[in-house]
């Protein structure tokens, strides 16, 4: 690792429990306070695109909001486009190969239920950004699952597929398929196996499916070094030292879970959270309450209106308590920033705001030297 | 416990296509998929005395939805790992050979990356329930958006690709007797928030064009409560008085602002959502998790199933 990798911020966390604007809200609190910063959405809501003022490409492009100070930068990949990307980049110069795999069947028609590629493809991006030496701190907002947080280990787990022997024998498939001999002739038990395996699957899913499987990776065996290097740096980066797990999550039976399933996964790759960030948790009465409600001139229906706020909030704040409870529990020593519900409907008013009540917290979120 | 918004407009439903044996719920990522799904099958249990909710993964999700108290209602776990076997058995023929195959060296890796195989298997897993169980309701908690067309979309593609073979018959058979009107109804779950809906039509357009299959149903949930309208008259008011905590009664006008256009937004959007072909449930806002038997209740009120 070069000493200008930046430090990236990778927040993970369920569906609903208002990631991707913390996330944004973030990026904006550390531009305000001087650092250059690029803010990664890997599922793009249109929305937050939208409040941010940046377009969905893969190219790099600055945040026009003023309380920016010119120190924010958005990278938001179009999902639909990660195929082709891909291609681009794995058989760049190469434009035969890269019109077999577009136009393989199997590659084009698996591959949007194949999530990890659009992953992949964002991160390939975002490792192209970091080598510009520009960034302070990136970061990178995860897909709404719990599951999301393995696309750090999908570069991995792709390059072992690639380097093993799978793909030796998938092209060989490929090839007898090609040919229409069986494949009975490979020496060896491995070989043996390998050939009744081969025959059995044939047998089942007919001969194309075995036929366009070995093309593709017949294709990608070739380009296997380049793979590894698009990845190598992508998968340093996130797992490196200067990476950092924050698990954002609501004070929801889901949102607790979720932590508690994310520290886990966290854990089995030698990770630990940074910090848990939970939204709608308020921390006491509303500001404005106790000078209202005990005012002489305060009518029935300003009243009832703070009646119904206080009840709403003290039932956010009692699940918020719970869940603090429980995660100093389960995960002792784990900070946690707490954040109020956010009353405003416009994205771009959300994420200023939310950026201020982050601001007192940057130092617990991210390191100093990176602040 | 409230009232929700309604659309503005007069008649604007549809007479409500009923509803098939198997419902697939879908929706993108937090909108609450999994609560409904375990609201209604709670009601479909109490009902008629049987349902079955399926739910893709650990199983963590379904059970906290239903909580302790529905035993009625019978949570099938479908595991991704587990599925890719279940399914292959009568493909091979038998158990042992299922595993040598899917065991074997190169397989087991692939597979590991190979989303589709298994989004087909876990498929064809809720077919064999569905055949097994007649007459009994089976809501299935289906993955969020984009991923779950594409996921109704791999039995016809599979079809289509592969021609020929045991595995091209299985991809037929879960096109026939799962994925086609009759046997399942699309439920998509949403939030009454302007782009939200817009993604949910975008998804009900893809779901008729890529699946053949109808949305028969939009859950709109989390719609939310309405403050008393004077109180930010009253308010703003205080506020031009100048008087003493006119800077607090600013904060509270400022609050009930937001609330007044999140409604509207509501509303709007909701007008949107009703001048489309869909029958719609409404679904009240609660501030803190609800319980699957609340849940059902408003279903109810509303209609379901």
């Amino acid at each position: 690792m070069s000493a200008v990798d930046p430090y990236v911020v990778v927040c993970a966390g369920g569906g609903g429990v208002g990631k991707t604007t913390t996330s944004a809200a973030l990026a904006l609190a550390l531009a305000q306070a001087g650092r250059t910063t690029l803010i990664v959405t890997i599922d793009p809501a249109r929305r937050l695109a939208g409040a941010m003022g940046v377009p969905i490409t893969d190219e790099v492009t600055q945040v026009t909001l003023a309380s920016a100070h010119g120190n924010l930068w958005a990278l938001m990949p179009d999902p639909h486009r990660s195929l082709y990307t891909f291609a681009e980049q794995l058989f760049e110069g190469e434009p035969e190969a890269k019109a077999r795999m577009l136009a393989n069947r199997l590659y084009i028609g698996l591959a949007d239920a194949a999530a990890g590629i659009h992953e992949l493809v964002a991160m390939s991006l975002v490792a192209r950004a970091a080598a510009q030496g520009k960034f302070d701190v990136i970061v990178i907002d995860t897909a709404p699952s719990r599951h999301a947080i393995e696309f750090v280990t999908l570069p991995g787990r792709l390059a072992a597929l690639l380097g093993g022997r799978t793909v030796t024998w998938l092209a060989g498939v490929a090839q007898r398929a090609g040919g229409g001999t069986p494949s009975g002739a490979s020496a060896g038990l491995v070989g043996w196996g390998a050939a009744h395996v081969e025959n059995l699957l044939a047998r089942v899913t007919g001969p194309t499916l075995v036929r366009d499987t070995g093309d593709l990776f017949r294709d990608l065996a070739v380009v296997r070094e380049r793979f590894v290097a698009l990845t190598e740096h992508a998968g340093k980066l996130l797992l490196g030292p200067t990476a950092a797990y924050l698990l954002v999550t609501a004070p929801t039976a889901a949102g607790r879970d979720d932590v508690l399933f994310l520290a886990q996964r966290l854990e089995a790759m030698g990770r630990a959270p940074r910090a848990i960030v939970m939204n709608r948790a308020d921390t006491g009465p509303a500001p404005y309450a106790h000078a209202l409600a005990s005012h002489s001139a305060s009518s029935a229906s300003i009243a009832l209106a703070l009646t119904m706020l206080d009840e709403e909030r003290a039932s956010r704040s009692e699940a918020a308590e719970r869940l603090s409870l429980d995660f100093r529990r389960h995960l002792a020593g784990v900070p946690i920033v707490r954040l109020p519900f956010i009353d405003a409907t416009a994205p771009d008013q959300v994420v200023r705001t939310l950026s201020r009540e982050l601001t007192p917290h940057l130092r617990v979120l991210v390191p100093d030297e990176h602040r | 416990m409230t009232t929700p918004v309604r659309p503005s407009g007069a008649a604007l439903h549809a007479p409500p296509r009923s509803l098939s044996p198997v419902l697939l719920l879908m929706g993108k990522g937090g909108v609450g998929k999994t609560t409904i799904a375990a609201g209604l099958a709670v009601l479909e249990a109490e009902t008629h005395g049987a349902a079955i909710l399926v739910e893709f993964g650990d199983g963590d999700a379904g059970k906290r939805a239903l909580g302790p108290s529905h035993r009625a209602v019978q949570h099938v776990v479908i595991r991704p790992n587990d599925a890719v076997h279940r399914a292959a058995i009568p493909l091979f023929g038998s158990a042992t050979v299922a595993k040598l195959v899917l065991g074997n060296f190169a397989m087991k890796p692939l597979l590991g990356v190979a989303p589709a195989i298994r989004e087909l298997a876990m498929l064809e897993l809720v077919r064999q329930l569905a055949a097994d169980r007649p007459g009994v309701r089976i809501v299935v908690d289906m993955p969020a958006t984009g991923h779950s067309v594409a996921w109704l979309r791999v039995p016809k593609q599979g079809r289509d690709f592969l021609g020929s073979g045991p595995l091209f018959e299985m991809c037929d058979r879960i096109g026939r007797e799962l994925l086609s009107p009759g046997r399942a109804s699309i439920l998509v779950v949403t939030l009454p928030e302007r782009l939200v809906i817009e993604e949910t039509l975008e998804l009900c357009a893809s779901v008729r064009q890529e699946t053949g299959l109808h949305v028969d149903r939009i859950v709109v949930n989390r719609v939310p409560v309405a403050l008393p309208p004077q109180a930010l008259l009253d308010a703003r008011a205080w506020v031009d008085a100048k008087g003493p905590q006119a800077g607090a009664a600013a904060q509270l006008a400022a609050v009930l602002e937001a609330r007044e256009a999140a409604r509207a937004e509501a509303t709007a959007s909701l007008d949107a959502l009703a001048t489309k072909d869909h029958a719609m449930w409404h679904v009240p806002l609660a501030p803190t998790d609800p319980y699957a038997r609340d849940v059902a209740r408003w279903l109810l009120a509303e209609g379901a199933p």
